[in-house]
């Protein structure tokens, strides 16, 4: 078996000629296309539609309806979600995990420059909501699962995949904690794959690193809320439910949370270093070093995605307040998103709020807890890490692998918790804008997708194979 | 509240829960009810539900079905309007209008103590959304019709009623402008009355102060207020946000006092108030009314929100809305300036202020379509004016009717330009927080309102002869 995989191994890594180009390239493209043409968002989309519109490929691809299981949760009709089973052949091997959420953050046609729920390649990119959060994973994943059954391929080990509804909402069923917790033995792997990893380009789209992710920050919603008697516009009064939010938002927009840094942010910041260089790259190496330098973290916070990773965040995300143009208004409400660093509570963050915005008029509350508040970051774990540096070794040379911590929130949350290690793999290079995930005009480089398309089918096909 | 009430005369407080009422008002409260229970606010209500049952409660009255009309504009079918004419003896004498409004601001329940669209009779007080703006003069005006049918009253002239929708909302349809428009001749009249002049009173049921009749109103005029960004995940938030612009710019709007202005009237009225309200602030209004550029008396005038809206052009962020998702940078954020801008200063000259004002290129001010024209006040005549004041110092005695800038906009500004000069007078007095027009827990004090529908009846069968 080992000289098979090897074998095996060799052959695929020598050429990212396997790379597929032809019919195969296209048959992915045509995933991802229906994914993100598929509309998933909470107002107006249907996950469960979708989730039966891959299993129908996987089905196609040779998948009997045993190892098809759908799910849906009472009063959730549209927001299923399908586990596929490809069983190994050693019954005591712990299975591998491949999840993906195929639900989108909402997208108003309106503010967009193009359709977001039609997939378009424009000047090297796809756009489209989705189509870097995080659908173009979710299709190499089906892509993957169809690859191997269609091949026959010699899985020792189980992998099992989990399509699963409602990640980008924090308030809405959530598909991997339903899973976690009512269906935790169809799940069981020992450890997942999932989003929050990936390549990172430099501004010139040169690659700089490939992350795995292996924490997390803690996302956690809060309300401001201001009310007031309010009364007729024609007599304006010096209280003001809107002018005290505004005050209380502007104080929030001020305010920097002290700096932190973890194991994972200097070993991730210490590799980063010499692929960044210059001044940027110095104030890696120097805060690798000491945390405490205050240089050096300015510099640093100077660029979004390395701000998110040194301290806790909050920011404005929703507004709204009156509910006439004509009466002042009766309340005015805000919602803060706030990114927690690991070690510091949600109540001690809204305590933070309260006292910026120094106004007891605005009322600052936790609006809901999405998961438990995580332990601490994974294990750097060797069989998570080693197939993804061999195979990064010879698809990308000389670009590090470093564990990271992500700023964004993942279903990871709800797996890790429950017993089901979940580290970000994904093999996709993004840009250092963040593509406009979950924001205006969201886009994947077409080369990334197709990369971590090969990226991640040989890379499954490495942890299948493992003993 | 009653040590309270002996101290003034017995006339001027009429403790409602201590009397029963009469079989009139008892019809008239079921009128009222009836307004205040239908919803008409424009987002979930129906103005011409509301009409019909007007037009109903007419025709038990005894109204031929030829006399009332229900009238929708096709595209607005929630929104109608209903117009009942009672003809007078002398065929050759125009009538008179009286118009109300049947629509109403939103109001959400979960922010009300009570529930706005339950009329609550409670300490004196009629509580609910419409309960003084507007439905408190409409259930008067309808009151009138019948009692006029029922009681056969000698009247020379015809009585008109119009009742209409869309006072409220700027941008939405309006009824009186669309009568003025289309059914100039259904409504013709020598003059009309509708709502405007309220009067002061102190608070509790206090003192009757003084009485109003509008003399010029202010105009209404809305701004939006946009800012867009390209967004992106809340995970990275960075310096340029949307929210962050647009409180900035609200706070410096929040913060601006425009320049003080006056008319003849506003001045007459400031001149008028001193001597009844006395102290500090009636020595800042006499020095107001010599020189509108007093600072140190618009200081003082300033801190009651009444009078200082009564002395300047204000604007007041009154709806904001942004963002798409909890954990989305926001990608447009808007929010609503509401202006009252004063006779003189035109809405473009305070779009630009407004501009200026929020020094940031990133939100763009700009001014909806307007209302209506700025129109001048008819003249008070005499023939309005006689009965008016003798009328009321029957009842009141020593509380004067003083001519006042009308903060607010009433439909006047559509009729007035129409050729039916309409005043703004009711015969209501209101407490010093205003009745809460427009704002949480409406209410109007229950013998105010008894004692306007027998004012206003006696008024209307002088002037109809």
């Amino acid at each position: 078996m080992r000289i098979f995989v090897s074998a095996a191994l060799a052959a695929a890594l020598t050429i990212p000629a396997t790379a597929q180009t032809g019919p195969g390239q296209a048959r992915f493209r045509a995933l991802y296309k229906e994914l993100v043409e598929t509309n998933t968002t909470l107002s107006a989309g249907d996950c469960t539609l979708l989730a039966h519109k891959m299993g129908a490929h996987l089905k196609d691809a040779g998948y009997t309806d045993a190892d098809l299981h759908y799910f849906t949760a009472e009063g959730h009709p549209k927001e299923g979600g399908l586990v596929a089973r490809l069983p190994g052949s050693d019954p005591h091997a712990k299975a591998v995990l491949l999840l993906g959420h195929i639900d989108v953050v909402e997208a108003m046609r309106e503010d967009w420059t193009r359709d977001p729920f039609t997939l378009l390649e424009e000047n090297g990119y796809f756009y489209g909501r989705g189509t870097s959060d995080m659908k173009a994973q979710v299709a190499a994943w089906v892509d993957t699962m169809m690859r191997l059954k269609e091949e026959g391929f010699k899985n020792r080990r189980t992998v099992k995949m989990a399509l699963t509804c409602g990640e980008e909402t924090s308030t809405a069923f959530n598909g991997a904690s339903y899973l976690s917790s009512h269906e935790r033995e169809l799940i069981d792997a020992e450890f997942a794959l999932n989003e929050g990893g990936g390549g990172r380009l430099n501004a010139a789209g040169k690659p700089l690193m490939m992350t795995i992710q292996a924490a997390e920050k803690f996302p956690q919603n809060y309300q401001l809320e201001v009310t007031n008697p309010g009364g007729h516009s024609s007599r304006p009064m010096p209280d003001n439910a809107i002018y005290k939010l505004a005050a209380g938002l502007t104080r929030i927009s001020a305010y920097v949370f002290p700096i932190q840094a973890s194991d994972i942010t200097r070993t991730y910041f210490a590799k980063l270093s010499p692929q960044v260089g210059g001044e940027m790259g110095a104030a890696m190496t120097a805060f690798a070093k000491d945390p405490t330098d205050k240089t050096a973290s300015a510099k640093l916070a100077s660029d979004p995605s390395y701000n998110a990773i040194l301290h806790t965040t909050c920011v404005a995300t929703l507004l709204n307040a009156g509910h006439a143009n004509n009466a002042l208004p009766q309340r005015a409400d805000a919602n803060i998103n706030c990114r927690i660093f690991p070690g510091t509570t949600p109540d001690q963050v809204r305590a933070t709020l309260q006292e910026i915005v120094a106004d007891p008029a605005i009322k600052v509350t936790l609006v809901d807890k999405r998961s438990e508040v995580p332990k601490g970051p994974q294990p750097v774990n060797p069989r998570v890490f080693a197939p993804v540096e061999k195979l990064v070794a010879k698809m990308w040379p000389g670009i590090p692998v470093v564990p990271s911590m992500s700023a964004g929130a993942t279903d990871g949350a709800f797996l890790t918790p429950a017993g089901i290690p979940t580290y970000g793999v994904s093999g996709m290079f993004g840009d250092p804008d963040g593509n406009g995930a979950h924001g205006l005009n969201e886009r994947m480089r077409v080369k990334s997708a197709y990369d971590g398309r090969d990226f991640l089918y040989e890379v499954v096909k490495i942890y299948a194979s493992q003993k | 509240m009653r040590n309270a009430a002996a101290a003034f005369a017995a006339c001027l407080i009429l403790p409602a829960a201590a009397q029963p009422l009469s079989p009139g008002q008892q019809a008239f409260r079921g009128i009222y009810k009836e307004m205040v229970e239908t919803n008409t606010t424009l987002s979930v209500g129906d103005c011409t539900v509301l009409a019909q049952k007007m037009a109903a409660r007419l025709k038990t009255a005894g109204y031929p079905d030829s006399d009332l009309h229900i009238l929708t504009a096709p595209d607005h079918p929630k929104e109608g309007s209903l117009v009942a004419v009672l003809p007078g003896s002398d065929p050759k004498a125009k009538a008179i209008l009286l118009l109300a409004h049947l629509d109403v601001v939103e109001a959400k329940r979960e922010d009300w103590t009570r529930d706005p669209f339950t009329l609550v009779e409670e300490d004196g007080y009629f509580y609910g959304r419409g309960t003084a703006d507007d439905k408190s003069v409409a259930a008067i005006w309808v009151d009138v019709m019948v009692r006029f049918k029922q009681e056969k009253i000698a009247h020379r002239r015809p009585l008109k009623l119009a009742l209409t929708c869309g006072e409220e909302t700027n941008g939405a349809f309006n009824g009186a402008k669309w009568l003025a428009a289309n059914q100039r001749a259904l409504i013709d009249a020598e003059f009309g009355l509708t709502e405007g002049g309220w009067g002061t009173m102190g608070e509790n049921g206090g003192k009757r102060i003084a009485l109003g009749i509008n003399a010029g109103e202010k105009l209404s005029q809305n701004y939006t207020l946009d800012v867009t960004n390209p967004g992106g995940h809340s995970m990275r938030p960075v310096k340029d946000n949307a929210i962050y612009h647009l409180s900035a710019g609200l706070l410096k709007i929040g913060a601006y006092d425009f320049p003080t202005q006056s008319t003849d009237a506003s001045r007459e009225y400031f001149a008028r108030m001193a001597p009844l309200t006395g102290g500090e602030m009636g020595a800042a209004m006499t020095a107001f009314a010599k020189n509108d550029q007093d600072a140190r008396a618009a200081a003082v005038l300033a801190t009651d929100p009444r009078f200082n809206a009564a002395m300047r052009t204000t604007c007041v962020a009154t709806l904001i809305n942004g963002g798409h998702a909890t954990n989305a940078l926001p990608q447009h954020v808007s929010a609503n300036v509401n202006c009252r801008i004063f006779p003189g200063t035109t809405p473009e000259t305070v779009r630009d202020k407004l501009q200026a004002l929020v020094a940031d290129p990133q939100i763009k001010v700009t001014a909806q379509a307007a209302h209506n024209e700025p129109a001048p006040a008819p003249p008070l005549t005499p023939m309005l004016m006689k009965p008016l004041i003798a009328e009321a110092a029957k009842r009141w005695p020593g509380v004067p009717v003083i001519p006042q800038l009308e903060i607010g906009a009433t439909d006047a500004s559509f009729m007035t330009p129409a050729g039916i000069p309409t005043y703004g007078f009711t015969g209501m007095f209101f407490e010093p927080d205003g009745s809460r027009l427009h704002g949480l827990n409406e209410r109007i004090r229950a013998p105010v309102l008894y004692e306007a529908r027998d004012y206003l009846f006696d008024l209307i069968r002088i002037y109809s002869k």
